[in-house]
């Protein structure tokens, strides 16, 4: 029973996020859908609850989805016999440069909130 | 009589198909739940073993995602499903809020950019650019705005999981390296560079680093769908 409410949440959130889409494009539906459901249960109108063990389901095996597009990459042979090396370089540097930023910056953020709390409790 | 043949023979290739990626794909969850090693990723295998069958019995790839269409519809639910996670972070993101959203708005528009604009360099093909400028949000989200954007799937599928191995693997041991050694830094950070994948590994280290990732993992998603549409049509003017 659990499953069907659960699945139904979803559709209903997604049915939501297709109306947002059409008014206020931007967004792609499902993202609009995502946020709809997140908001629907934070207002308790659906059951955290109920809904918890099928979403670990299926946020566990949604790997499942994008096989099909990941296959997709073998109409780029060309490309990636020209460029496979830059690609991988390019992805490799930039998220190495992305964990640097949010890493240091956080970090920095939360020694800094602690010296301050730190003075205050002295004063 | 001939119409009702055609149609059996897709409805049979659907299937066929459909139940062979479930097949090679679950089989390769099992194996890496069996070696608990994070570069046998079942998605990285997955696909470079459908690819294998198909150049083995030359397969075209259009008639291959014509028949697994029905895999790639469940996309959208997918993406909604990330709600939850997200409703579970709202108390999470309460106390310092400001300071985390400023963050990863700033880290995300950096990220798209750099990348963005490195792939046009080197490489000069929009599409892909584009791919690889929306490579450390989770597959479900990236995929969806790759579409909206016009880069290509497949391009962005791989780089998606491509950075989240690197984070996952490498990830912990590069923060501890540069001195980031707050589980909450680190978690942020691993969310936000490697989404998912980066996440499912470091949750198990500690409640904060699992709870930090899936915070900066859903909100780099939902910042990056938000400022990238404008970010990367302008940049794209630039070429």
């Amino acid at each position: 029973m659990n499953i069907i409410y659960s699945l139904s949440a979803i559709g209903i959130s997604l049915l939501i996020g297709y109306v947002l889409n059409v008014y206020l494009t931007g967004l792609p539906a499902s993202l609009y859908g995502m946020i709809v459901f997140a908001l629907l249960l934070h207002l308790r109108i659906f059951n955290a609850k109920k809904i918890e063990a099928t979403i670990a389901f299926l946020l566990r095996n949604m790997g499942i989805c994008f096989v099909p597009a990941g296959v997709g990459i073998i109409t780029h042979f060309e490309i990636i016999k020209q460029h496979g090396l830059t690609l991988v370089a390019i992805i490799f540097v930039t998220t190495f440069l992305l964990l640097t930023l949010v890493g240091v910056l956080y970090q920095r953020f939360e020694d800094n909130s602690k010296n301050i709390n730190n003075t205050v409790s002295q004063k | 009589m001939s119409i009702l043949s055609i149609e059996l023979n897709t409805l049979a290739s659907c299937l066929l198909f459909s139940l062979l990626t479930c097949l090679v794909y679950f089989s390769f969850v099992e194996l890496q739940r069996r070696t608990n090693k994070v570069w046998l990723n079942p998605l990285l295998l997955a696909i470079l073993a459908v690819i294998a069958l198909l150049l083995n019995f030359s397969i075209d790839y259009t008639e291959y995602q014509q028949a697994t269409n029905v895999i790639t519809w469940l996309v959208e639910p997918a993406v909604v499903a990330f709600g939850f996670p997200l409703y579970q972070q709202i108390p999470a993101i309460k106390s310092h809020w400001k300071k985390i959203l400023l963050l990863l708005s700033f880290s995300c528009a950096f990220v798209v950019s750099i990348s963005l604009l490195l792939t046009m360099f080197l490489i000069a093909i929009p599409e892909i650019a584009v791919s690889l400028s929306l490579k450390s949000i989770t597959t479900a989200i990236g995929i969806t705005l790759t579409e909206q954007l016009h880069g290509d799937s497949s391009m962005t599928a791989f780089a998606i999981i491509l950075a989240g191995l690197f984070g996952a693997v490498f990830g912990i041991k590069w923060l501890e390296f540069i001195k980031v050694t707050s589980p909450r830094a680190q978690g942020l950070a691993i969310g936000a560079a490697s989404h998912a994948l980066g996440t499912a590994t470091i949750s198990q280290l500690s409640y904060q680093h699992a709870a930090f990732a899936s915070l900066a993992l859903i909100l780099s998603a939902v910042i990056t769908a938000l400022i990238s549409p404008m970010l990367i049509t302008q940049l794209l003017t630039l070429f």
